[in-house]
């Protein structure tokens, strides 16, 4: 652990890692095997928010209402979401001073929560007049804002994330 | 013969320059692994989401041979990308890839996958609503879907074990 370190609460950070099970993924083929598993499940809620992003911009799927692409596609991002928590945060346990400190990894949990606020802002305030526009191929700008800015974040959330691994 | 091969790409100008692409430009080689994993998850949202339409469990109020001719366009691209990208490591480093049983696990999931894409894509394309004509077709659709299912499970979790693939053969 580095003692000059500024970042908030490194004894837990420290404690984390120091846990059997942190250290058991760390040491054996968990790693690779969670690792594997987390590709899989990103695999899932990326490409199903892609695909309700590309609806949502104008570009695909035109001859269904933006709704039913929103509503058959997103219980699959989250369920795929969960498995990806669960397996990243078993990774991020095995050196969790490092990563909290990892400045890849620091953007990455920075553009997370912008992909939910900018999902938030869809879900809460433009899908309320989704009825205007729901089965036109032309969408209004603030879907086709809201596809564009989820398309980017989640871009740079597989940056940062792969990137993350290079400088651990 | 993989010898012959491995040693002449290894020896080759475009090893080389690959090589020299990806220690020279700045952030290369975590930008190509992103447009490699990118690609993965347009191959799930393609093919994957397909094959669980076949069984049933996705995308209900879709189309099934709508979906094959509006999705898997984007398959073909994104496994364009998957093969530059992929091929700038493989190119870089052909022993490292060559040798690596992973690597070979990967390719023999790999190629029966693409295989069975190719085939579900076709024949819906030269008869439209062919897998939903008749019920033994709908049958061969599932088992498709399913052996598909599996195939490019594999060929995933292969992938990010070629990195790993000591701990499957010398460790402990």
């Amino acid at each position: 652990m580095n003692e000059e370190s500024s970042f908030p609460f490194m004894a837990f950070w420290a404690w984390l890692q120091a846990l059997p099970l942190s250290e058991h993924i760390g040491f054996t083929w968990w790693f690779p095997f969670l690792e594997s598993i987390h590709v899989l499940a990103i695999g899932l809620v990326v490409g199903s928010i892609f695909m309700v992003d590309l609806r949502l911009l104008g570009l695909a799927a035109l001859r269904y209402p933006a709704s039913r692409i929103t509503r058959e596609l997103i219980p699959w991002t989250w369920a795929a979401f969960i498995v990806a928590a669960i397996t990243g945060f078993g990774l991020f346990a095995t050196r969790a001073t490092a990563y909290v400190e990892n400045p890849a990894f620091q953007i990455k949990f920075l553009l997370l929560p912008l992909a939910a606020i900018n999902m938030a802002v869809f879900q809460f305030r433009t899908i309320r007049a989704i009825v205007d526009w729901d089965t036109q191929p032309r969408t209004p700008i603030e879907a086709k804002v809201a596809g564009a800015m989820s398309l980017l974040l989640w871009m740079g959330v597989l940056l940062a994330g792969r990137w993350t691994g290079h400088l651990i | 013969m993989r010898d012959t091969v491995a040693n002449a790409l290894a020896e080759s100008s475009l090893s080389e320059f690959a090589v020299y692409l990806l220690g020279n430009v700045p952030g290369l080689p975590p930008i190509a692994q992103t447009f490699h994993i990118a690609g993965i998850c347009v191959v799930v949202g393609s093919i994957v989401l397909i094959n669980l339409k076949f069984l049933g469990i996705a995308a209900p109020g879709q189309n099934l041979s709508e979906m094959i001719e509006r999705l898997m366009p984007w398959m073909w691209w994104a496994l364009l990308v998957n093969a530059v990208s992929g091929s700038l490591f493989v190119v870089a480093r052909p022993i490292r890839y060559f040798y690596n049983p992973v690597f070979a696990y990967k390719f023999t999931f790999l190629v029966p996958a693409v295989i069975l894409a190719f085939l579900v894509y076709r024949l819906s394309k030269r008869e439209s609503a062919f897998w939903e004509n008749s019920p033994s077709r709908r049958t061969t659709g599932r088992v498709i879907a399913t052996v598909s299912l599996i195939l490019w499970t594999g060929v995933i979790l292969a992938g990010r074990w070629i990195a790993y693939s000591e701990y499957l053969w010398f460790y402990e």
